[in-house]
């Protein structure tokens, strides 16, 4: 996917879960939408582009959380090179083994995301977090499946060849 | 030298991208930056999408909830019709008290303490990272809202501004992991701090085990903290254990305000103030 299509879509998911969280009054069970965005990302784009793209998502990740510290970020690129190296060993074509890779995905980036905030901030409710975890994943796992098929579709948009008429 | 950046131009870029945030994580660790122009143009781009789709979303709920909510509809308006008289009159003798109040203050020499401006707003968003609990705003820096200001509802407390640009800001919310407010029991007026703890309780830290503490007792905020104004409501005791030993005894407090729940907010508390108390508001968050 290209770089800016990629902001894009992150920015409307971000924004999107941070009204449905609202309304659905979660308190730490979250999807993480942008692990699945870069999940993808890992699976189709090539190693610059999924970088900068990678970057992005958690940037904005970061800046949503209301403190951007820069964690986010890092995690994200950290993730997306992980999942490029983890893709060259896995088969995943399907909506089900993506939402698989996704939920792997996010376990990583979310016992990751405990271990730096409790370096940080020693009493800062980790414990929480990681009980929250496994529902955290679930939703994750789930929203894999339903935004699969759309990443595709945006894929596929972006990579139609040029015809003689175009 | 040139070759070498040539030929390695690919991983020390995605280096680049890897470690650069990592350092600013490390170097800043979790008190964050102020936002920079960037920050600032993705907030205006993403918040009034934020905001219109509270707005869908909200309308079409509260629309089917007023049809169901006909049902049985003048029953409630006879029993608030009651209420409202009783309330009446409670607050006709409440304004016999603060005149009084006020006279005898003035006989002591008490300065009037400037309340501040209270600007209301609406939640237009979550914070999507279970990280730190916070709520977006539709109040920023035009309206007067700075950081350090404290928010609440009329029936309680619901946490601090930690960031505001243009027209938005985020709210850590009192049950963040993070947040620490001064308190006292409205009853024995010993002093403690409410401390969150994610979901759930806030947990009642550093109430000496000889205070005078007990279920069900009101806590209110004590002010002392530089950032909540006196005599706002936290939440009620619940869960007291007395210790046999050591120096503290514990509980836990029920928020007044369920901040899940969220909806209009009040941000209080002069901006100036506010802003001069930018790292004290951020100490106390700590």
């Amino acid at each position: 996917m290209k770089f800016l299509v990629t902001v894009g879509i992150a920015l409307a998911l971000l924004t999107l879960e941070s009204v449905v969280v609202k309304q659905a009054g979660l308190v730490l069970g979250r999807i993480d939408v942008t692990v699945v965005l870069v999940a993808f990302l890992a699976l189709r784009a090539t190693l610059l582009e999924g970088a900068f793209s990678a970057f992005a998502v958690g940037y904005l990740l970061d800046l949503m959380s209301g403190q951007p510290t820069g964690l986010f970020t890092f995690l994200a690129v950290f993730t997306f090179l992980v999942g490029r190296l983890v893709s060259s060993f896995v088969d995943v074509r399907g909506a089900l083994s993506f939402a698989l890779f996704a939920m792997g995905a996010d376990v990583g980036h979310g016992l990751l995301s405990a271990f730096f905030t409790w370096l940080t901030v020693k009493d800062g409710g980790t414990g929480q977090a990681l009980a929250g975890l496994p529902l955290q994943v679930a939703l994750t796992g789930a929203a894999a499946v339903v935004l699969f098929p759309l990443f595709r579709r945006f894929e596929a948009a972006q990579d139609r060849p040029a015809g003689l008429l175009r | 030298m040139l070759s070498l950046l040539k030929r390695y131009r690919r991983p020390l870029i995605v280096g680049a991208l890897l470690l650069y945030p990592l350092l600013a994580f490390l170097l800043s660790g979790r008190k964050g930056r102020d936002p920079n122009p960037i920050d600032r143009a993705v907030i205006a781009v993403s918040s009034p999408v934020q905001q219109a789709l509270t707005a869908g979303i909200e309308g079409s709920v509260s629309a089917v909830r007023h049809y169901l909510d006909l049902r049985g509809v003048r029953q409630e308006n006879d029993a608030l019709r009651l209420e409202n008289l009783q309330l009446r009159a409670t607050v006709q003798a409440l304004g016999e008290s603060r005149t009084e109040n006020e006279r005898l203050r003035k006989l002591l020499g008490y300065a009037e303490a400037a309340p501040g401006p209270e600007i209301p707003a609406r939640v237009v968003g979550v914070n999507p990272v279970a990280k730190l609990l916070s709520v977006r705003i539709s109040g920023g820096e035009k309206d007067g809202v700075f950081r350090g200001m404290s928010v609440v509802t009329p029936d309680g407390i619901v946490g601090q501004v930690i960031r505001a640009t243009g027209g938005y800001s985020d709210v850590a919310l009192v049950t963040d992991p993070q947040s620490r407010v001064a308190v006292r029991v409205q009853r024995s007026r010993a002093r403690g701090t409410a401390a969150g703890a994610g979901s759930g309780p806030l947990k009642l830290e550093n109430m000496l085990r000889t205070e005078d503490v007990e279920d069900g007792d009101l806590i209110i905020t004590s002010g002392t903290d530089g950032i909540y104004p006196p005599g706002l409501v936290v939440g009620r005791v619940t869960n007291l254990e007395k210790k046999q030993h050591g120096m503290f005894q514990g509980a836990d407090i029920v928020p007044a305000v369920d901040t899940s729940k969220l909806e209009e907010v009040l941000v209080v508390g002069s901006p100036y103030s506010a802003m001069a108390q930018g790292n004290a508001a951020e100490g106390a968050a700590k």
